[in-house]
């Protein structure tokens, strides 16, 4: 009876421990998959003319150089306006907040829009901007993407300032230090590699984002240095380049694929190792 | 001593602190404020739909630009079944690498891998969609969809789900990539929870005999629930909100099928591939109340998920 | 505590040139003993002699972590249960242990206690109920909560819940138990109730038990062992060691010289 009975366990036991070992294997595999995928039908796009050549109409050759700029100036000019916002809001959360109704509810508040849907923010900024202008832009793509960083900010700041131990604001309070030299001087500085962290995180989420760039910033087959105008951008190009029936575009999708990718995940992987760095030092 | 510079200087400390305080309140606000803004701004503008179909329009499953008759439930069904089907799959898959990462890993392993599931969720959408679209389906269709319909096709009732012609894309496929998509979400913060299980209460177990798995699934699961169930509503949240690798994948077609080899459409892949060509304000607006429908459903996952999560850091906060 | 010497003393595990590492670090030094059968066995040393580590040797809880690693021999019942073929989940049966502080699983007072039995034996639910009345019962808990069995274990105040605990080891009826500082995390009230326990227990397990508490270790048990950095600096019948002591460091740790 025992015999049995145990052996069913044993057997139960090292099947459910396969199947974590596949599922492993699993999870794995696909990120093996998309990788090779992307440098099989993207690395023989790279080339000079990719940097160099504006996006080509059907039939003709070019390159991603105007979807490049364009996405570098939106991301940059997103990174801009929503940093400092979610820097001083983190900061009133975690220093200014421990009670009170506006901390609790906008942390909350904040958590819902880190993981909201990204089109919905761009529909968002559709109806309040674009409508209203009557014509898609930069400014309005850059405004979409701002509203992805905040959150991200946010949230990274008030964790990381919530690391700093209390003992290192009171002993600069009890040097004389206002309030306000104390976060500025002294914690921000303790925290500013994880803050920075954060930033990099949020630049790597919206270097890939697609959706809210559809209805604000839409996309421009030209060179264009007007923020008002629709700019051209990488992740829209591979949108219509790749579900168009044109060879040459597919390819250049590949490419810009490619090249998202990487840059998303170097950033991914050089904020983790800054913040291990960082950590492991202290 | 100068007394009097000390007094102007702490005046002047003061107001800087309040000035300081106050900016960093009014940044705050705009973040609250922010959800607020959007929901009123969404309702703003589904309101033309709103008027003309009321409530019937969560039911109708008409989509017609020319008539002019619009109907929510094709797409709304189409997100829930594709994030059903994500989560059928990534749940599983989730725990799997979870219990693989926290008790069988060998330490040095714990952490490239840990960072290598980490990158599948940095990894955009849209490359997903389009690795979904381009090398996936084909092989989908070729090999996966006719093993399907050969084997759990025959089965009465659930064979429904597989009939139809292999295409590659259609719902099952949206599904499984969006799996794909959640796993790493899910499988974070199912490790996050296994990894705070104390020793003590593990050995507890193993020194009544209790093999690996016995302990994982009667001891450490139950007491992670809540912090389980909160990562699988994230995981839930984001697949209800993705856009690109569905709208690649999912065919886009307004109809409902009860096989799940057929096209289909989510919300989120409606709005992207309608909203620019919409032309009338009944249709635009039709297509923001959809907007409005998705943000609203997943807020209220997203909410739960959050409370639960909630709770649980504050038992931790008890109990220890 | 009177040893009755018309009993033959039997030994239940004999520990020959033990020795144990934490990765490099030497814990345990070529340890020799013999804990005898149905008699309660303390380990008593400062912080750090390695009593917990040389505990968790006789059920290889040590086997958890991979950095940890025992040699020698021990023998349980004259089979070396640190040979590689010793099944773990079948020694651990034999072998229960109950921990600093009370553990009790997310589930109720019966599944707590029941837990162990249903892994080894198929009983049906009358059977199962018996046992689980039985071993709360041996654990002087029954009849505070026999109208509680459903309610969940960690319902229970710290005594209640460790009393739970030692139910749940004697549910499965092991042959050895050991303790490791089972009162450390109690009121003394608590404590004195769980001493009663254990020296009940004596008349059907073998018992070791590991204390900081040398006034514990002189109350309960029958013979000790003084533990000092890794080495096992005396062993005797306690009325013996703590009286008279052979060795000086036992000596001077027995009188608080330091500790």
């Amino acid at each position: 009876m025992i015999p049995t009975l145990y052996t069913r366990r044993r057997i139960v036991n090292v099947i459910n421990l396969t199947f974590s070992i596949l599922a492993m294997v699993f999870g794995l595999f696909w990120l093996f998959w998309i990788l090779f995928t992307l440098f099989d039908k993207g690395l023989s796009g790279i080339s000079i003319a990719l940097f160099t050549q504006m996006t080509p109409a059907p039939g003709s050759t070019g390159g991603l150089l105007n979807a490049i700029a364009g996405s570098l100036v939106m991301v940059t000019l997103a990174t801009l306006i929503g940093t400092p916002i979610g820097i001083m809001a983190g900061t009133y959360l975690a220093e200014f907040g421990q009670r009170g109704w506006l901390a609790s509810t906008t942390r909350f508040i904040n958590d819902i829009l880190l993981s909201a849907p990204s089109i919905v923010i761009g529909l968002f900024i559709y109806t309040v901007y674009v409508a209203k202008v009557g014509h898609f832009s930069g400014w309005a793509g850059a405004l979409a993407l701002s509203l992805i960083v905040i959150p991200v900010v946010v949230r990274t700041t008030e964790d990381m300032l919530r690391l700093i131990p209390d003992s290192l604001r009171e002993a600069a309070a009890a040097l004389g230090a206002p309030q306000w030299k104390v976060v500025t001087l002294i914690t921000w500085r303790a925290s500013k590699v994880g803050i920075m962290t954060g930033i990099l995180l949020a630049i790597a989420r919206i270097s890939g984002e697609t959706a809210p760039l559809l209805f604000t910033a839409l996309n421009n087959q030209f060179w264009s240095a007007d923020m008002n105008r629709p700019m051209a951008n990488l992740p829209v190009v591979i949108f219509q380049f790749a579900m168009s029936p044109y060879e040459y575009w597919q390819e250049l999708a590949w490419t810009g694929a490619l090249l998202i990718t990487l840059s998303v995940l170097g950033l991914n992987i050089a904020a983790r190792f800054f913040l291990r760095k960082h950590t492991l030092s202290n | 001593m100068s007394k009097i510079h000390s007094a102007e200087k702490l005046k002047k400390q003061l107001l800087l602190d309040l000035i300081f305080r106050k900016t960093t309140w009014f940044f705050t606000l705009i973040v609250f404020a922010l959800l607020a803004v959007i929901i009123g701004s969404l309702l703003i503008g589904s309101m033309p739909a709103i008027k003309a179909f009321g409530f019937d329009f969560l039911f109708s499953a008409d989509w017609n630009p020319v008539t002019e008759k619009f109907g929510a439930l094709v797409p709304i069904i189409g997100t829930l079944i594709t994030s059903m089907i994500a989560l059928s799959i990534g749940i599983p898959v989730s725990f799997g690498i979870a219990l693989f990462l926290t008790e069988l890993s060998p330490p040095w392993l714990r952490r490239p891998l840990g960072t290598a599931i980490e990158l599948l969720a940095g990894i955009p959408s849209i490359i997903y969609g389009m690795w979904g679209l381009f090398v996936f389906a084909p092989l989908f269709a070729q090999y996966i969809q006719p093993w399907l319909q050969n084997t759990l096709g025959e089965v009465p009732g659930i064979g429904l789900l597989f009939e139809g012609s292999f295409m590659g894309i259609g719902m099952l496929t949206a599904g499984i990539i969006l799996a794909i998509m959640v796993i790493p979400f899910i499988a974070a913060v199912m490790r996050d929870v296994f990894e705070v299980v104390p020793p003590m209460l593990k050995e507890s177990a193993y020194a009544l005999g209790a093999t690996t798995w016995e302990v994982i699934w009667n001891v450490v699961l139950p007491y992670t629930k809540i912090g389980v169930v909160g990562g699988i509503m994230l995981g839930f949240g984001r697949a209800l909100g993705e856009t690109m690798a569905v709208t690649f994948v999912i065919g886009n077609a307004h109809q409902l099928h009860a096989s799940l080899f057929m096209p289909g459409n989510s919300i989120a892949s409606a709005l992207a591939n309608e909203f620019t060509e919409a032309d009338g304000e009944l249709y635009t607006s039709a297509l923001i109340e959809l907007g409005l429908i998705l943000f609203f459903i997943t807020f209220v996952v997203l909410a739960c998920s959050k409370m639960l999560l909630a709770q649980l850091r504050k038992r931790e906060g008890n109990a220890s | 505590m009177n040893i009755n010497h018309t009993q033959a003393a039997v030994s239940k595990v004999t520990i020959h040139d033990l020795n144990f590492f934490y990765d490099r670090y030497h814990a345990l030094k070529s340890i020799n003993m013999s804990i005898l059968e149905k008699k309660i066995t303390a380990f008593i040393g400062p912080s750090g002699c390695g009593k917990s580590t040389l505990l968790r040797t006789f059920n290889r809880m040590y086997q958890l972590y991979p950095s940890q690693e025992a040699r020698g021999e021990i023998k349980i019942d004259g089979a070396n249960i640190l040979d590689k073929k010793q099944d773990l989940n079948i020694l651990r049966a034999k072998v229960g242990m109950v921990f600093q502080k009370p553990t009790p699983f997310p589930m109720s007072i019966f599944d707590n206690v029941a837990f162990g039995v249903k892994l080894y034996e198929t009983l049906n639910r009358c059977e199962l109920a018996e046992r689980v009345e039985w071993a709360l019962h041996k654990a002087a808990l029954w009849e505070e909560v026999k109208d509680k069995l459903n309610q969940s274990g960690t319902s229970l105040s710290g005594g209640q819940q460790q009393r739970l605990c030692i139910a749940r080891t004697i549910a499965v009826k092991p042959e050895v138990v050991l303790l490791d500082e089972p009162t450390s995390a109690l009121d003394p009230i608590s404590t004195a109730r769980i001493e009663d326990l254990i020296f009940k227990l004596k008349e059907d397990y073998t018992i070791v038990i590991v204390t900081h508490n040398m006034q514990q270790a002189a109350r309960v048990s029958d013979y000790t062992a003084y533990m000092y950095l890794g080495e096992l600096i005396e062993f005797g019948d306690t009325d013996t060691i703590f009286t008279t002591p052979k060795q000086k460091a036992t000596e001077d740790y027995i009188t608080g010289k330091f500790g």
